[in-house]
């Protein structure tokens, strides 16, 4: 793996960009480590790799969001000071995110006229209309600037931000996995776009985990791993086997044998997903027709790269999301956009994405939290059985805490998991779904969690449905691995046939 | 005849109504959640008729010392709300005793004074007069001004991102401290001279606590009419005359304290059908109003 | 250049919370004399201010009606504060109850037996309270309304509907007054000998406190409403109807103040007068005071309590420059809460001082 210098190849105009030894620490992660990579004028460059990498850091510091322990930033050969997104656009560089900035019930126009300083306050919105109409024409947006944004759609708003931008006068765009959810026809118009722009003389940088797209557009790909800089690769010399080793590094097992003989798995069919279609949060699909039938006592993990429709998915099992079209039966219930306290009582078991929003209250006590689990439904809170219950759960999975009656929010955000875990896994006796059970969590402790839930499931049967960022972990723990990618299930595969290659292939694909 | 001879005689409570409402509406508009307004409107009252005592009776500067303590404290509110992540509403109700005690204070000294000169105060609308032409003139006109500031001019776009969604706003490159104090001194002000307005060219008496409530009316008015500077010229005109007129509603059949109520109840029900009906998109209140507005660290 | 930016930031531990309280009522309390001072012309002695409070601490007796009422309605207030439900319509709970006791005492035809009328007097008056405060509820269970306007709006809604009741079919007949008749004495609750307070309202006052621990501590109704405050998010999460603990935590709410407006009734007022908003004793407002001051903290309810009524009570004895004790004690009482709401944050976030040079 060595870093290829453009510089020895090609005589090549001076970069538009130049980020040199650029580092980044938060609490207990070094999330930059002297990362280093030109972009040149007139070029649309790709930044590879996968969650955890490094790529949303670098861009945010580039955008003035974050300011860098170390390193340099030079633009046009200037060296410079960015601290915060006005800096950035001073510069010109301008960044598109994934979600959304624009306010919804206001329209295009105001929105946009919002960020030009040329407007003074009591000019009429009317006054830009031409120069936002000509942007909007750009990007192929053909519609009334004075559209409210709730009715737009997702890949419309999107196309307003990039409008934005170049009112802006952008020469960098930044796009952080903001092409990633859009359908295919809008991709290539966009796509269109950035050679256009590029052809200006500007430049694009595109954030996304999606190999095929970064080949499909880009001039030069530089791959991030765990927060360095793996390679810069040109166009030509890319190939998907390459760039993929780029991405993943080396297969390392951490060795413990986690799994031991194999037991029966069940015919009763627990869970069963038909044709499932679900919405995100801003409006379009993010589970595309997805179907899958889990045994009872069967492990089944789903690979893929964070926001390919994972969350969604769990969230509409556990009727936190709207099903739009599809099936959802549990144990021979159908419980499709039933409430959750319904789903709850069949025995479900729910470990969330975002535990400290979503999983527990961290005000409270830990015995507080253990007394959330839908398994104590008394109306007189029987706190003697709970505080024994967590004082057991405390031993049981080493969460380490002062006691049962410390808050939450004064644990590590490794015991505030295992506590979430324990929970959870105490409660589930039909099903468990969770969604990244060892987020933050140390190698040890990590295994240790996987083992109880292995064991649960060998033990009585609990049927697990669960999807990590880890792909060693979703390897490592399934009976059969799933891999989600774009709302689809795009590959089954038991645990015999797994063929790492090509599992990681599909991820990214 | 008859019926306008009713307008007439209410036309001064409208006009003050209406400039508390509007200004209010302003306020909210950008995000910030007003409970001051009863105190606001009382220690304006307050400070419009001390004023007129101490002044003989100079109605501009009377006019100017409510609208000008009304601008003070509203900057100060909205700079506390908006630098730091405090409640709006915990704020705006301890405010809200704070003004009530100093209208107290101050006035009571001027009533007293009144006492020996006799003296009176204010100017009253002469019923054969033009005045409320005048006054539905200004009205109308302040009206659509503010609808077309509002809704028209990149002040107005701002003033409303600051109210819908300020994270967003900030990204999109609104100072938000900024335009809500400017919405505060247009709103504040606003809310200033309607508290002159009322008590100079409407009650014009004062006793410890007159003006409690109004406030309140005026703050149904602005909720009743969804924000909206127009469509609250209407809620004015309704609301002015049931309390203008409210003891002759008995001879409706309905007893006197439903008119009074009334404004209170049309309040809730306009929102609880804002929310619920596609006017939730033009009429229901701002998203943010009241949050507070708290930026996460940046690490620097 | 060299630039100043202020900047708030999350603490990672909270600091004591209880100093809070303290240093907003000193704070405030300067800033109120002070403000008092310069807007009379210097004719407000402070010192007068501060006698005031002297002798309303030496004479405990007499605050104890305020002390107990207040604890009632504070405790009251926290219980939907728990859950992050703004209960900003005491009063109106607070009246419903007096009405509805009233009925009772005076139109039910059993306001003259012992016990009995006493009983039904807390019994309806707390359902009247409950279901006035359910309505409340209801638009922000299930449309998302606010509860804080739609609560203070219902506040004078109920003064209308009390007034319209005393003006007319209520009205005592002998003189005419603005009036209800004077409750039967038998439903008046019994003095306790030497001060303000009576056996009941002190048996009421304990019931209340006992209740709310009780409520949010124990039983699986409280830890929802204790985790809605905290994070709604984990109750959609482990199956539980967020909008069932709203309408539940205000009805409850309203219930306990219910219980301090019967108490009202019957300890002090023994009747109705009329204009409700003017003549509110306005238990409900200062019940808030109370309920933010104890940090929702029920065992610093009674000292904010106390606190509280001594101000209300140092406030009735003192006239400045003429202005009335109401004037005087909501100067206090809101410059208490002003720098009281600002300096609470201090305990979750810091400032943080940033030099930026350029």
């Amino acid at each position: 793996m060595s870093k290829q210098n453009l510089f020895s190849t090609q005589s090549s105009p001076t970069p538009i960009l130049v980020v040199k030894n650029v580092t980044k620490k938060f609490p207990g992660v070094v999330a930059l480590d002297r990362i280093s990579f030109e972009v040149f004028p007139g070029t649309v460059h790709a930044l590879l790799g996968e969650n955890g990498a490094g790529k949303s850091t670098l861009v945010k510091i580039l955008y003035g969001i974050y300011t860098p322990d170390e390193g340099e930033i030079y633009v046009n050969g200037e060296k410079v000071s960015i601290t915060s997104p006005r800096d950035a656009i001073k510069y010109g560089i301008v960044m598109v995110s994934q979600s959304p900035i624009l306010i919804d019930r206001l329209t295009i126009a105001e929105n946009l006229i919002l960020s030009l300083k040329k407007y003074k306050l009591f000019n009429s919105t009317r006054k830009a209309y031409d120069e936002i109409v000509k942007a909007l024409e750009k990007v192929q947006l053909e519609i009334d600037p004075n559209t409210e944004v709730y009715r737009l759609t997702y890949t419309q708003k999107q196309l307003v931000e990039i409008a934005r931008a170049l009112l802006l006068g952008a020469k960098i765009l930044i796009l952080d996995e903001a092409t990633t959810y859009l359908p295919e026809v809008e991709k290539k118009k966009l796509f269109s776009f950035f050679h256009q722009f590029a052809d200006e003389g500007n430049s694009v940088i595109v954030i996304t985990h999606k190999l095929t797209e970064a080949l499909a557009i880009s001039d030069y790909i530089t791959v991030l791993r765990r927060g360095k800089t793996v390679a810069t690769v040109e166009r030509g010399k890319a190939t998907i086997d390459l760039i993929r080793r780029y991405i993943f590094g080396e297969a390392e097992y951490s060795g413990r044998k986690l799994r031991g003989d194999e037991g029966e798995v069940g015919e009763d069919i627990v869970l069963s997903l038909k044709d499932l279609w679900v919405k995100g949060d801003l409006g379009d699909y993010r589970v595309k027709g997805v179907s899958l039938d889990i045994r009872k006592g069967e492990i089944i993990g789903i690979a893929g790269i964070t926001g390919n429709g994972q969350l969604e998915l769990f969230e509409a099992i556990m009727g936190l999301r709207k099903v739009d079209k599809g099936k959802i039966i549990i144990n021979g219930v159908n419980t499709t956009n039933k409430p959750t306290r319904f789903i709850r009582k069949l025995g479900v078991g729910y470990i969330p994405d975002n535990p400290l929003r979503y999983g527990l209250s961290t005000e409270h006590t830990l015995a507080e939290n253990i007394a959330l689990s839908p398994v104590y439904d008394e109306f007189i809170i029987p706190w003697d059985r709970i505080y024994k219950d967590s004082e057991k759960l405390v031993k049981k999975y080493g969460i380490v805490t002062p006691g049962i009656h410390t808050p939450m929010k004064l644990l590590s955000g490794g015991n505030i998991m295992k506590t979430l875990v324990s929970r959870e896994l105490e409660y589930a006796s039909t099903l468990l779904i969770a969604y990244n059970p060892t987020r933050g969590l140390d190698e040890f402790t990590a295994y240790k969690v996987r083992r109880n839930i292995y064991e649960k499931s060998r033990s009585s049967g609990l049927t697990v449905f669960f999807a990590s960022e880890d792909l060693d972990e979703v390897l490592e723990l399934s009976d059969r691995v799933v891999v989600m990618n774009s709302g689809r299930f795009v590959g089954v595969f038991k645990r015999e046939e797994v063929v790492r290659d090509k599992i990681e292939e599909l991820m990214v694909m | 005849m008859d019926f306008l001879h009713l307008i007439i005689s209410a036309t001064p409570l409208i006009l003050a109504y209406y400039l508390t409402s509007l200004g209010h509406s302003i306020v909210e508009k950008s995000g910030v959640l007003n409970l001051a307004i009863d105190g606001v409107f009382v220690l304006g009252v307050s400070i419009a008729f001390s004023q007129a005592i101490y002044t003989g009776n100079n109605l501009l500067l009377s006019l100017s010392s409510s609208m000008l303590v009304a601008i003070v404290i509203g900057l100060f509110m909205t700079y506390i709300v908006t630098k730091f992540p405090v409640s709006h509403g915990a704020v705006g109700l301890s405010l809200m005793f704070l003004c009530y005690g100093l209208a107290g204070v101050i006035g009571v000294p001027a009533r007293i004074l009144q006492s020996t000169t006799g003296e009176s105060i204010g100017y009253a609308f002469s019923p054969e007069g033009v005045e409320w032409l005048y006054s539905f003139i200004a009205i109308v006109v302040l009206g659509i001004i503010s609808h077309f500031m509002i809704e028209k001019t990149k002040l107005g776009a701002m003033i409303r991102a600051c109210g819908e969604d300020p994270l967003s706003a900030e990204a999109l490159g609104v100072n938000v401290m900024m335009t809500r104090l400017i919405a505060a001194l247009i709103g504040f002000g606003l809310m200033g001279l309607g508290a002159g307005v009322f008590e100079l060219y409407y009650s014009r008496i004062w006793r410890e606590g007159h003006g409690v409530g109004q406030g309140w009316i005026a703050f149904s008015i602005s909720l009743s009419s969804g924000r909206h500077p127009i469509l609250g010229i209407l809620t004015s005109i309704i609301f002015g005359l049931l309390y203008e007129h409210r003891f002759s509603i008995v001879a409706l059949g309905l007893p006197r304290e439903f008119a009074e109520a009334l404004p209170f109840i049309t309040a809730i029900l306009a929102m609880v059908i804002y929310m619920s009906t596609p006017l939730k998109r033009k009429l229901a209140p701002p998203k943010s109003l009241g949050k507070p507005f708290f930026k996460e660290e940046r690490t620097i | 250049m060299v630039r100043f930016e202020l900047v708030v930031v999350k603490r990672v531990k909270p600091l004591p919370r209880w100093v809070i309280p303290i240093i907003a009522f000193v704070i405030g309390t300067l800033i109120a004399t002070t403000l008092l001072y310069f807007l009379t012309g210097g004719r407000s002695n402070p010192k007068i201010l501060l006698d005031g409070i002297v002798n309303a601490l030496m004479t405990p007796q007499l605050l104890l009606k305020n002390f107990a009422l207040l604890t009632i309605v504070g405790v009251g207030l926290l219980i939907s504060f728990k859950a992050a439900v703004w209960n900003i319509g005491g009063e109106g709970q607070f009246y419903f109850a007096i009405i509805a006791a009233a009925w009772v005492a005076l139109f039910s035809g059993l306001g003259k037996i012992v016990f009995v009328n006493k009983f039904l007097m807390l019994i309806l008056g707390l359902t009247a309270a409950g279901l006035w405060a359910l309505l409340a509820s209801l638009p922000r269970a299930f449309l998302g309304v606010d509860e804080v306007p739609v609560t203070l709006l219902m506040n004078y809604i109920a003064y209308y509907i009390v007034d319209y009741l005393v003006f007319g079919p209520w009205r005592e007949q002998q003189y005419k007054y603005t009036r209800t008749p004077t409750l039967p004495t038998e439903s008046w609750f019994i003095n306790i000998p030497g001060t303000t307070l009576t056996f009941e309202l002190l048996i009421l006052t304990v019931v209340a406190l006992v209740f709310a621990w009780f409520l949010l501590n124990y039983t699986r109704v409280g830890l929802m409403i204790r985790v809605m405050g905290s994070n709604p998010h984990v109750l959609r999460v482990v199956g539980i109807n967020t909008y069932k603990v709203i309408m539940i935590a205000l009805t409850i709410s309203g219930m306990v103040v219910g219980i301090a407006g019967v108490s009202y009734l019957a300890s002090e007022a023994h009747l109705i007068t009329i204009p409700a908003e003017t003549r509110t004793p306005a238990l409900g407002y200062t019940g808030i005071l109370v309920a933010w001051l104890s940090m929702l903290e029920i065992i610093y309810v009674p000292i904010a309590a106390y606190i509280v009524s001594i101000l209300l009570t140092a406030g009735i004895n003192i006239q400045i420059a003429g202005a009335g004790g109401f004037s005087v004690t909501n100067v206090f009482i809101g410059s208490i809460l002003l720098i009281y709401s600002i300096l609470v944050i201090f305990s979750e976030y810091k400032i943080k001082i940033i030099i930026k040079k350029r």
